[in-house]
């Protein structure tokens, strides 16, 4: 049975292809358009999901489209018939925007005419989750901003088996709350929730709480939002009115404003409301299923600080390594569990290396070393504070770059941080960086319960000597690496390990200001020339600037 | 007399931050697009 993924017209388009529940291929729309959480339907995924399984469109026996478009489409037409004055130009838009956003129009008209099958947007969370687990009993909790009505979900996962419990419907959504004090703050929702995670430990959680809380309210297990401060019913330029403003006393920041402790406080205040809330869904997860294993889905599960804290009432967590609306073009191609590597992207040829070095010559040098050697050489120059771009095999799928597509540096050297914000990536100073760290060793230099390859789960760091990659709150975003999971960074973390003694690497994606995350290696290439990225490693071939200059 | 002036005073502190207010949120209704995604 040949599947084909496809997840669009929200956030982060994205394609898969699987053969008999193997996932062959995936990967997101913005790797191709250079638009970060591109939304447009994913022909260049699909093109290239395609090629990397070798069949054509005409091969798929299915495809799975990741939510209903019948049931959002009832749940918009009855939000706006709510106030059909004030949503008369958004309905209008709306309805054209639908007509273009058929996905059995789009397929048609790229030769497909075979069955398409639409799942909840909830459940192809759901699944994304439980089925690459190691689970075969768990507790499945989704919360995001919204999918058809559904925002939060409360599901049980047994054998080869998802059944819903319990479900929370739109506009009550913990997500676009979460979103909408990002915009507050002056940040891009759906982008800038990071920064509000990142900006939460230097404020005062205290400051704006109980205000927060005057929005929510609890019943019969469900949480209720109190509409009257937010527009999400009715507007598409704008997430709150008047009314939150008045509540918090407090203007809302536009992006060019100054950052200033009002601002830190509240983001502080959001970062422990939502604590509290999501504690709330996972003891009621825990209440509803007995589990002792929880699976969490939907983009809030990004939200590292509170994914830990579900140890509370679980003793093992899974969380994908996409689990935003990217993932559920993987999650609705499974029906069964199956291991997935985050590793489903494109490679690249290493002759494609060797042609472009030599393209490049007038302004970078390129050295072919041998494994051993690349790896000695590697881990010398970030112990002498080296900057490395590390360019290796398939790209990652989903957020984070994990050792394929990495900014790698020391996380000893207090000041790397702020090179990094501010000359490499040209960011915000005050957002942290993640470790990646042996598996094995991780227990010696970070307080964690379980493994966490994906990075999605924040953590109190046991030790003071890797500030480049602690938060001022002494937690680390971290990531544990085996050799399975990918050998080469693997075994340069080893070798690090050799020379200094702490197998630990500070890993940022391999991206600067505003770009999507590296995809190709010319891409590698004209970035490295453009940055202050000492040196660049693409496969085997050592790269460095001709005379050490940066071209901008 | 102090407590009126004190009212007064209040009062008018609430409507110039009502109009700071709504002033921001005009402006950031310009920015393309400031919201989640729901439609």
């Amino acid at each position: 049975m040949i599947k084909l993924g496809i997840s669009a017209f929200y956030h982060d388009s994205a394609a898969c292809v699987t053969i008999d529940n193997n996932v062959i291929a995936a990967t997101e729309e913005e790797r191709f358009s250079g638009v970060k959480h591109d939304s447009t339907f994913p022909k260049n995924s699909i093109k290239w999901c395609l090629s990397k399984a070798k069949i054509k469109l005409k091969d798929i026996n299915e495809v799975h489209w990741y939510e209903s478009p019948e049931k959002k489409d009832h749940r918009v037409s009855t939000t706006f018939a709510k106030k059909p004055f004030r949503t008369f130009f958004l309905n209008r838009k709306y309805k054209k925007s639908k007509k273009s956003q058929n996905p059995k129009d789009i397929l048609e008209s790229m030769g497909y005419t075979g069955k398409i099958i639409y799942h909840d947007h909830h459940y192809s969370h759901a699944a994304f989750s439980y089925y690459t687990s190691n689970f075969n009993n768990s507790a499945i909790l989704t919360v995001d901003g919204v999918g058809e009505w559904e925002t939060t979900t409360i599901s049980i996962g047994n054998g080869n088996s998802i059944e819903q419990l319990e479900s929370i419907n739109f506009p009550n959504s913990l997500g676009m709350l979460y979103s909408t004090v990002t915009s507050f703050l002056g940040f891009k929702p759906n982008e800038g929730e990071y920064k509000v995670m990142g900006l939460a430990p230097y404020g005062n959680p205290d400051v704006y709480l109980e205000k927060l809380e005057k929005v929510f309210n609890w019943n019969n297990g469900k949480y209720i939002i109190d509409q009257k401060y937010f527009t999400w019913e009715y507007s598409d330029k704008i997430m709150f009115n008047k009314k939150l403003c008045q509540l918090l006393e407090l203007p809302p920041r536009l992006p060019e404003d100054t950052l200033t402790q009002d601002h830190k406080d509240l983001a502080s205040s959001l970062q422990r409301l939502y604590e509290q809330e999501f504690l709330k869904l996972v003891r009621r997860a825990k209440d509803l299923t007995g589990s002792e294993n929880l699976c969490l889905g939907g983009g809030c599960a990004y939200n590292g600080v509170a994914n830990a804290l579900a140890y509370k009432y679980f003793k093992s967590i899974h969380i994908p390594f996409a689990p935003s609306d990217a993932g559920s073009a993987i999650g609705v191609c499974l029906d069964r569990h199956t291991k997935v590597s985050p590793y489903l992207g494109p490679e690249y040829p290493s002759l494609y290396t060797k042609v472009l070095v030599k393209y490049y010559s007038n302004k970078i040098v390129g050295f072919r070393l041998s494994d051993d050697k690349l790896i000695k050489t590697v881990a010398e120059l970030l112990n002498s504070q080296k900057i490395i771009a590390w360019y290796q095999g398939r790209m990652e799928f989903g957020a984070r770059a994990l050792g394929n597509r990495s900014i790698l540096a020391s996380p000893m050297n207090p000041k790397m941080r702020e090179k990094l914000n501010y000359v490499i990536k040209k960011r915000e100073g005050f957002r942290p960086f993640a470790p990646s760290v042996l598996e094995d060793k991780a227990h010696l230099f970070f307080e964690i319960k379980e493994p966490v390859p994906y990075m999605n789960q924040v953590v109190k760091a046991k030790v003071d000597f890797l500030p480049a990659a602690t938060h001022i709150d002494g937690t680390c975003r971290v990531q544990t690496v085996t050799r399975k999971q990918n050998q080469r960074y693997y075994d340069l973390l080893d070798e690090i390990g050799r020379l200094t003694g702490i197998p630990v690497l500070l890993n940022t994606s391999f991206n600067l200001k505003d770009q999507t995350i590296t995809q190709d290696p010319k891409e590698a290439i004209k970035r490295f020339i453009s940055s202050d990225i000492d040196f660049l490693v693409i496969g085997n071939y050592l790269i460095k600037k001709q005379n050490g200059k940066n071209y901008r | 007399m102090g407590k009126i002036t004190d009212s007064i005073k209040e009062k008018l502190e609430k409507i110039k931050a009502s109009k700071e207010y709504q002033k921001k949120i005009k402006e950031l209704k310009k920015r393309d697009p400031f919201v989640y995604k729901n439609f």
